[in-house]
């Protein structure tokens, strides 16, 4: 049977050449980046290199780069260290309705300790709109987190207009205010400068752009007060204590460098892949919504909600052909949880319920695309086929 | 997460879909909390149910009950019916994980409110006569 991989944007096939470059650190160049000899050396110049590739892919100084495991990890030291430098400054977070849950945990985490969150709206095309981060601004904000790109819809939010805002209000004097984007599905996919984004921090991820697991990033602006959530170690000057992951921070480094030189080459392949996807399955397949704004968003990612049926259906009907996708909706023990980034959008839960993300990677081909069309025709008819609410709404129209 | 290959084959291949036109035993059930629904529609005679098809909506533990709970209904006696457990419908599945199981609670349900339709609708019938 063949097998084609749409869900990039939950992890991406490391790139050979990326692994190629972290085997040394696996096998002879082992060493603990924090030794003084030789293996140490060897392991310490790896890393730094490393942290000069991922600067470069998001324009930043080296030593505004703290390594660390993940996107998760990043977006937690970000919320939590910036939020515990600052609370003796004021307690009201802003936010969107549509973060990663490593930002939404963190941040209803605060909320539990009493501090107040303002989560704004993103409308029905999936985007935050800057005139409201302006209005909810308060004296006592110490921190906004705005996703740069979703990981659902993949709408891109409007960030330099976001930190043009911040920017001002600091210029007023409202100095502990800080600005956090998670960009752990942008990178590689969209160009990335943070000094015309304004942030002040900005998190990212190895294996989503064809490294394997185990490394992230978070920028860190020079001048950004944070308190570490890793202590007991010196590396990452004190901001994230622990032995670094050599051979993982070296594949993160070669990936950044990759995606650097090919990311308008990836963006046309992915995008020409996609548009030519949802042209045929709104051809063929009737009752469905595209989901999130069709401009700006990410050029890989399609989200769409299939009414009459639900989305874990469809995804393993799809895996039984062959094809990864995948879904937010989730139904455990008899409770569902709908997608909330589809509900933020004024979904309906039915449409929710069946909303599947298809992301499409550099190694995608035409062919896969016409394979994935004719599955997905299958699968809906045959669900739709089973489904009591497709034949009741058929019986009315 | 991972399924079974006889639930996974019932979600491929479904027993018994679609709705009976002759059916004098019908039920649709829905879970309250996730919406999932199941439909189901007999054909009952002497006691005895001949046939048997379902539709259902809802995640694929609800797909795969109705298939799995449709075929082995057919040709069983409506009393044996009313004694089916959700243990005997997880099994006829190949399993469910844990957090599933409210799938077989629905399927037992719709089908005891089919059974009921049924009765129901023969009370009535001798009222009339």
């Amino acid at each position: 049977m063949r097998r084609v991989y749409l869900d990039h944007s939950a992890t991406t096939p490391p790139d050979p050449g990326v692994i190629e470059a972290m085997l040394p650190y696996l096998t002879e160049k082992f060493g603990n980046a924090s030794s003084v000899h030789l293996w140490g050396q060897e392991a310490r110049a790896a890393v730094d290199r490393a942290r000069r590739q991922v600067a470069r892919l998001i324009s930043a100084r080296a030593n505004e780069i703290v390594l660390t495991s993940g996107g998760t990890e990043a977006n937690s030291l970000a919320i939590r260290g910036v939020c515990e430098a600052a609370a003796s400054h004021g307690q009201h977070i802003i936010t969107s309705t549509i973060e990663h849950p490593s930002v939404r945990g963190a941040i209803d985490a605060f909320e539990k300790q009493g501090w107040e969150v303002t989560r704004l709206p993103v409308y029905d095309d999936g985007i935050v709109r800057t005139e409201d981060v302006r209005a909810a601004l308060r004296e006592d904000t110490v921190l906004v987190s705005v996703m740069l790109a979703n990981n659902e819809i993949g709408t891109i939010q409007p960030i330099a207009e976001i930190g043009a805002v911040i920017r001002a209000a600091r210029d007023v004097g409202h100095r502990h205010l800080s600005f956090h984007t998670d960009a752990v599905q942008a990178a590689g996919r969209i160009p990335i400068e943070v000094e015309s984004l304004g942030v002040d921090l900005l998190s990212l991820s190895g294996h989503k752009i064809y490294a394997p697991k185990g490394a992230g990033a978070l920028y860190l602006r020079r001048g950004v007060r944070l308190v570490p959530q890793q202590i007991g170690g010196h590396q990452e000057r004190e901001r994230r204590a622990g032995t670094e992951s050599v051979a993982n921070i070296v594949a993160f480094g070669a990936a950044a460098e990759l995606a650097q030189n090919e990311k308008d080459a990836r963006n046309e392949h992915t995008r020409g892949l996609r548009d030519r996807f949802e042209s045929e399955v709104a051809a063929r397949i009737d009752e469905i919504t595209f989901n999130g704004d069709r401009e700006r968003r990410l050029p890989h990612l399609s989200n769409i909600s299939f009414r009459f049926i639900e989305g874990e259906g469809l995804l393993i009907h799809l895996d039984m052909q062959g094809v990864a996708v995948s879904t937010g909706s989730a139904c455990s023990s008899g409770t569902l949880e709908p997608s909330p980034v589809i509900l933020a959008l004024g979904r309906a839960e039915e449409l929710a319920r069946g909303a599947i993300r298809f992301s499409f990677g550099k190694d995608n081909t035409e062919d896969d695309v016409n394979y994935v069309v004719e599955a997905l025709v299958h699968a809906v008819t045959s669900l739709r086929h089973l489904s009591p609410l497709s034949r009741q709404t058929a019986a009315v129209t | 997460m991972s399924y079974s290959e006889s639930f996974r084959d019932h979600i491929a291949h479904p027993r018994n879909a679609g709705e009976l036109p002759d059916a004098n035993a019908i039920a649709e059930e829905t879970n309250p909390v996730c919406g999932d629904r199941l439909r189901l529609s007999l054909s009952i005679r002497d006691g005895r149910i001949e046939t048997a098809r379902f539709l259902a909506y809802g995640c694929p533990a609800t797909l795969a009950c109705g298939s799995g709970l449709a075929e082995m209904l057919e040709g069983m006696k409506v009393e044996d019916a009313l004694h089916l457990t959700r243990k005997e419908i997880v099994s006829a599945v190949g399993g469910l994980p844990t957090r599933k199981q409210h799938a077989a609670a629905l399927a037992i349900e719709t089908l005891r409110a089919a059974i009921e339709s049924k009765e129901i609708a023969t009370v009535r019938a001798a009222d009339d006569e």
